[in-house]
């Protein structure tokens, strides 16, 4: 008898463990429009800014719109090329390697005004630190590897400038994000260090600066930022969210909001060919092969 | 006056003499400064982040995040054990020499069955030198991104590991019930059943239920690259220097830890009363409950965690897989990159020996009085001590080392030091406590101080064992070390961190390739330094 039960529940056991494993089909409705970010800032933070954004477009596509938090770069890209989101606000070098990986196939929709002028900004706590030049020696810290502002750019340009960051810096650190630099420097972890002008600006504008960090170059103006889609994903809806993008409008009370959260004044369509001087930047630079 | 000199002091002074000549290199290359921790700015820069932790976080919002990551970390160790098992099953039956049917005697099958387990137990090396937090990696990029990255690198790390453990626990039980069966021509499933787990299943679970326990930390471990869980919010809450947060989150974490140490070791010990009662699992109506509530648990993180592995069956993952893993070959063996990845598995075998050698005598220390050698109370204190040391995983003190010592190998060997210390302390204690008594009271009575008597009476008899525990940290630490650069310890976590960022995927599989090659040099030589000193 204990015996027959012992097997009975064994059995159950198994068929249970089983069919969960199987009877969890990729239900992921066709309904729903999955988007997602590069985690350049803090991921709460990004979700935090994407959330009226988010209803907005619920509103304006007609459907469910959920949005996947990460904590990896790469991963974004991996995703959005393997179909596994459908809208990701990505950087200019992240833009390159997600139209590599897909084959050509990913569209970039729309971008802020100021992308079009992307500046990234050198930062230090230390006084004997005026030029770039002067960071010879040091060690260094950019955003996260895969970052345009925060590693590609700067690093283009200190090239451009005579500096091989894998030489001629004592070492070189990857904060991960921009905010992290800037806690980087300020805790002394690195002597100088590179984020993205926009955020730089955010955080000064927030007070989050530590009194002692202080810009001391700024990079020639790039293209950055995007908003792109997956290449396969149905065309009319792709249209319907690059026109719900283009409408946001900063005289709307209801846009303002949205706007200032993604700290834009309006959003201007984007093409490929805008990319192209990132995709040689990257390989100058030597982070594309 | 001689008589309370150390009649060995020349031998052992030159002994450790020669060891910190052979160790200097080692300390170079891993930039080993301690004197930075202690300069002015940066005791400034840590004692603010310190204070930071003060009060920790209890925001509505966050601590709304904080059950949610926590409920999520205990499902995805409870799925990925279940997983772990299932692929472990298999393989431990197949590679066992326990159930072959050639080994019984002279026959024709005998070649080709050797052939087959040696081929398994390669991928089970494989399964198993490669971290969870690689394979964690890896599988964010495939499929996708959440607590599905996880499930599955624990379920084939765990497995690779289960599977080892199962097949040599079935070989060293009694073999000659399976071996009559067998004989007698019962099939090998049988034979395993009626023949095999009686004598073993009681040693089989609770090493199951232990390595649940080890999931749980690493599931925290796996969040640092974007699986999910505790360790995701701990890694952004860090990178942000928010300690109140941080604080929160590592007490979180130590409870939770506690709670399933305790809990772990509450079922063993009730599985072992189970067995020297009766021989075989009492199966119950208790044991039946258990069960019921097993599955249970394990069925519920698989719908919370809302895996759909259905989806990793089709025809699309398997060419997606397929596209992903080609891009890893060949391996970039250019003399450029052959050179970066020599130049990081230095650094991090110099990280992986300091470290485990601070942690030995870190542990050693600390064991005295763990052993109750200077009264309860201190040992009580110390007990705690290491079990908080060895409560929070490698990579969780590499992060907050990093911010101490500054990025690079340093914070690697710190973070190495510090949980291995509380996990070698506590064995050595017990080590100490097991040690006969009679040599070390001989002494005493004779005269001899207490430290002599320490020296010439305990510590000869538990040295091999102390070594033994060591040697076998070191293995486990120079796994570790590979991957504490992904948080900035230096070594080859960090090349292979950009590597992966940049999707360089020919030089990330050759820095994967040179992980496994470390780890197996590593366990041949602590293999060889067992035999020689044991």
């Amino acid at each position: 008898m204990l015996h027959c039960t012992r097997r009975l529940a064994l059995t159950g056991a198994l068929v249970c463990a089983l069919a969960i494993s199987f009877l969890h089909p990729a239900a992921a409705a066709e309904a729903v429009l999955r988007v997602s970010a590069i985690p350049d800032e803090a991921p709460t933070e990004l979700q935090r800014k994407f959330a009226p954004l988010g209803q907005y477009l619920e509103k304006e596509l007609g459907m469910k719109v959920s949005f996947v938090p990460v904590s990896d770069y790469a991963a974004v890209v991996e995703a959005l090329a393997s179909d596994k989101l459908d809208l990701a606000w990505l950087g200019g070098f992240t833009f390159v390697q997600a139209n590599i990986r897909s084959k050509g196939t990913a569209i970039p929709l729309v971008q802020r005004e100021q992308d079009a002028r992307f500046t990234s900004k050198f930062i230090t706590a230390d006084p004997t630190i005026k030029t770039l030049a002067d960071t010879r020696g040091k060690v260094f810290a950019f955003g996260s590897p895969s970052s345009t502002s925060g590693h590609l750019m700067p690093r283009y340009f200190l090239m451009a400038a005579g500096i091989d960051p894998d030489v001629d810096f004592k070492k070189v650190a990857f904060s991960g994000a921009h905010d992290a630099t800037v806690a980087f420097v300020a805790a002394g972890r690195a002597d100088a260090g590179v984020l993205n002008a926009s955020v730089w600006e955010k955080l000064v504008e927030e007070k989050k600066v530590d009194a002692k960090v202080r810009v001391f170059a700024t990079t020639p103006p790039y293209f950055d930022y995007n908003w792109t889609v997956r290449g396969n994903l149905d065309p009319a809806l792709i249209k319907k969210i690059a026109a719900a993008f283009l409408k946001l409008d900063a005289a709307n009370p209801e846009h303002a909001e949205i706007l200032a959260l993604q700290r834009a004044s309006k959003f201007i369509p984007t093409s490929k060919e805008n990319y192209l001087g990132i995709e040689q930047a990257a390989k100058a630079a030597g982070l594309l092969k | 006056m001689m008589r309370r000199r150390d009649p060995a002091a020349p031998a052992r002074a030159a002994g450790v003499l020669l060891a910190l000549l052979a160790l200097w290199p080692m300390a170079v290359l891993g930039e080993f400064r301690p004197w930075l921790l202690f300069e002015a700015q940066n005791l400034r820069v840590i004692g603010a982040f310190l204070g930071g932790f003060l009060p920790p976080a209890s925001g509505h919002e966050f601590l709304g995040y904080l059950v949610q990551a926590t409920l999520e970390t205990l499902a995805i160790a409870s799925a990925g054990i279940a997983l772990a098992f299932v692929v472990a099953v298999p393989l431990a039956i197949a590679t066992t020499q326990a159930l072959s049917i050639s080994r019984l005697g002279p026959g024709p099958g005998r070649r080709r069955g050797d052939l087959l387990r040696a081929g398994l137990r390669v991928l089970l090396v494989v399964l198993r030198g490669i971290p969870e937090l690689v394979w964690a990696l890896l599988f964010v990029r495939v499929f996708g991104l959440g607590p599905a990255a996880g499930v599955l690198a624990l379920a084939l790390t765990y497995g690779g590991m289960l599977a080892k453990v199962y097949a040599e626990i079935l070989e060293s039980g009694e073999q000659r019930p399976a071996r009559a069966l067998l004989e007698a021509g019962s099939s090998r499933l049988h034979a395993l059943c009626y023949g095999l787990l009686p004598g073993c299943a009681q040693e089989l679970t609770s090493y199951t239920v232990y390595r649940w326990e080890c999931a749980l930390r690493a599931s925290v471990v796996m969040g640092f690259v974007g699986a999910g869980g505790l360790g995701q919010l701990l890694d952004q809450s860090m990178k942000m220097l928010n300690g109140g947060e941080a604080a929160s989150i590592l007490l979180t974490f130590l409870m939770l830890v506690l709670a399933a140490d305790g809990c772990s070791s509450f079922l063993r010990r009730q599985l072992a009363d189970a067995g020297s009662r009766q021989r075989a699992l009492a199966v119950g109506p208790l044991a039946l409950a258990g069960l019921v509530l097993l599955v249970g648990a394990v069925v519920a993180s698989f719908v919370a965690l809302d895996l759909g592995l259905g989806a990793l069956l089709t025809r699309a993952a398997a060419t997606s897989l397929g596209d992903f893993l080609v891009l890893f070959f060949p391996l970039d063996l250019s003399p450029g990159c052959l050179q970066k990845v020599a130049w990081g598995s230095l650094e991090t075998l110099a990280i992986s020996v300091l470290g485990s050698l601070l942690a030995a005598v870190g542990g050693a220390l600390l064991a005295l009085p763990a052993s109750g050698r200077h009264g309860p109370a201190l040992a009580q204190l110390t007990r705690l001590l290491l079990n908080t040391l060895r409560s929070v995983p490698e990579l969780v003190w590499a992060t907050l080392m990093a911010l101490a010592a500054g990025l690079g190998p340093f914070a690697g060997i710190l973070a190495l030091a510090l949980h291995t210390s509380g996990v070698l302390g506590r064995l050595f204690a017990e080590a100490l406590q097991n040690a006969p008594p009679t040599p070390r009271d001989a002494l005493v009575e004779a005269g001899a101080p207490a430290a002599a008597a320490f020296l010439y009476g305990t510590l000869p008899a538990v040295t091999p064992q102390l070594v033994a525990y060591a040697l076998y940290r070191w293995e486990i630490n120079i796994r570790m070390a590979a991957i504490l650069g992904f948080v900035g310890a230096g070594g080859l976590g960090q090349l292979l961190y950009v590597e992966l960022s940049l999707f360089h995927y020919a030089q990330a599989s050759t820095l994967i390739a040179a992980m496994l090659l470390l780890s197996v040099i590593v366990d041949a030589a602590s293999a060889w330094l067992r035999r020689r000193l044991g």
